[in-house]
């Protein structure tokens, strides 16, 4: 057996009897069901959350809020980083407002936002695309300020000019950057959109965990985390996949 | 071919160089020796127009499109494949595609890299990574070649192969080539003349010397000729004086 497979296997094990010495602590009554209910009873609500349809729509809100922020966050941190390395004008103004948003939990804004765009889908992609364009603007920025000069002395002595070093250098060098922080972003993503469903909204996970919370629905409340971190997960996955493809150089 | 007169650079106040002369003559092989830091590369980063140099004029009998600079380091493109940083400047040149691959091929094959053509620069030792280099500058049919330091970082059988065919390959095209090094054993062997810098800062040309050994030359076989032993000697000595005290 490969080291990596034993390792696997002993965690297996591991979390399988954590979770059976929860369960009996549960069940022997050591552990308050209303508090730590047992993960029994946690799969049950969940698969009635499943089974029930009950979950999709929330689910879907989710994502939707996710991805669109994702991508708009993307496009608005690459767009803003590239111009700003570009312009130095430009960048005088950007940097100090990027810095500041970068020092702060930038969640803080959520009420903000439900304030000026409402409790609808609108304030939760803002939360989640500036999240995201904030992370994404500093790799791209940096990326392009330090880029290997050597790499750009080498194509303009080629005699290549800017559209080319641009596609040659700079595009290729800030890809590299911006996938190297890309699973950052996704997980950035999912935090905009639940937060600021948990601040105010009528659909989504974050508004089925704040419902759950209010009501002190300890099982409910585990299974959403459940859920969530099974969904970030498989797009941790397949980032990791994007990341392999277009980086086919790095990992060869 | 090129001509350089009263070249000063520097990147501060002080100059690095100061008032250097060189000349390379069409179809001349010209070495330019000094000790590290003198500011050799500076020198080549002029003539490619990727510095601008405090005082000075830079005479190019040729659009400086047609000058091939070999850099010291082998800096290939990480996420562009062999066959494309080879490809790169005839792409650059819009030259049509089939002609590049065409170019490509012919060029990978010369030095040796046949079969390496899907690989990316993180995938070679050293030495091929040097050869890509070669290849992507030589297939731009350069009329004046620039070498800095190309083999510093190879090992010494490696070293005399690719400089070898790198000769014999300058000597059938009559190409014209100022090659930096720090090595005067492959300065004299491979050159008709020999530029001698001094330290620097302020760092001026100290002596030229003429190579009198015939060519076509092997490298190897040119260190036996009666006037090497005596002309190593003369430039070790002068490049071994101590600095001026300033
Ligand atoms: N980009 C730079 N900025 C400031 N100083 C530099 C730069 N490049 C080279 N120098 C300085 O100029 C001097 C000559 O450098 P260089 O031309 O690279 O010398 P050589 O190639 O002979 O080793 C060195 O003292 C080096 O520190
Ligand atoms: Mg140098």
């Amino acid at each position: 057996m490969t080291s990596a497979r034993a390792r696997s296997l002993r965690r297996g094990i591991a979390l399988a009897l954590l979770l059976g010495l929860w369960e009996t602590l549960a069940r022997i009554g050591w552990f308050d069901p209303f508090y730590a209910p047992p993960p029994s009873h946690v799969a049950q609500v969940l698969f009635e959350l499943v089974a029930s349809g009950e979950i999709w729509p929330h689910l879907g809100a989710t994502a939707t809020a996710a991805f669109a922020g994702l991508l708009l966050g993307l496009g608005l941190g690459i767009g803003l980083g590239f111009a700003a390395a570009l312009s130095p004008r430009l960048a005088e103004l950007l940097e100090p407002v990027m810095i500041l948003l970068n020092a702060i939990p930038r969640v803080i804004l959520a009420p903000l936002f439900v304030i000026w765009l409402g409790i609808g889908l609108a304030s939760k992609l803002a939360l989640a695309t500036i999240l995201v364009a904030v992370l994404i603007f500093f790799s791209v920025y940096n990326g392009i300020r330090e880029v290997d000069q050597r790499l750009v002395e080498r194509v303009r002595t080629l005699g290549g000019g800017r559209r080319v070093l641009m596609r040659e250098v700079y595009i290729p060098s800030v890809t590299a950057w911006v996938l190297g922080n890309f699973k950052v972003a996704v997980g950035f993503a999912f935090t905009g959109a639940v937060v600021g469903e948990f601040v105010a909204s009528s659909r989504g996970l974050g508004y089925l965990l704040q419902f759950a919370q209010t009501t002190y629905n300890a099982a409910l409340t585990i299974a959403l985390i459940f859920v969530i971190m099974v969904f970030v997960l498989l797009l941790f996955a397949l980032s990791e996949r994007l990341e392999r493809r277009l980086l086919a150089w790095r990992y060869s | 071919m090129l001509r350089v007169s009263g070249l000063t650079v520097g990147y501060g106040e002080d100059p690095v160089i100061e008032g250097i002369d060189l000349e390379i003559a069409a179809g001349e092989f010209v070495s330019l020796v000094g000790p590290s830091g003198s500011g050799k590369t500076s020198i080549l980063r002029v003539v490619t127009e990727l510095l601008v140099p405090l005082a000075g004029v830079v005479e190019l009998d040729a659009p400086v499109r047609d000058v091939g600079f070999l850099f010291q380091d082998d800096a290939l493109l990480p996420w562009r494949t062999v066959r494309e940083n080879v490809a790169l400047g005839l792409r650059i040149r819009e030259v049509p595609a089939a002609a590049i691959d065409e170019q490509v091929e012919h060029w990978l094959a010369r030095l040796g890299l046949a079969g390496y053509e899907g690989r990316y620069p993180g995938q070679l030792s050293g030495g091929q990574r040097k050869r890509v280099a070669i290849a992507q500058v030589l297939a731009l049919k350069p009329r004046l070649l620039l070498m800095d330091e190309p083999f510093a970082s190879l090992d010494a059988i490696v070293r005399t192969r690719i400089t070898q065919e790198l000769l014999e390959w300058v000597e059938r095209e009559h190409l014209t080539v100022l090659l930096v090094t720090h090595d005067l054993e492959e300065a004299i062997s491979a050159s008709d003349a020999v530029y001698v810098l001094s330290h620097g800062p302020r760092a001026t040309i100290q002596a030229r010397h003429v190579v009198d050994i015939p060519r076509p030359r092997r490298l190897l076989e040119s260190r036996r000729h009666p006037t090497f032993g005596p002309l190593v000697q003369q430039l070790w000595t002068e490049l071994s004086t101590e600095p001026p005290r300033r």
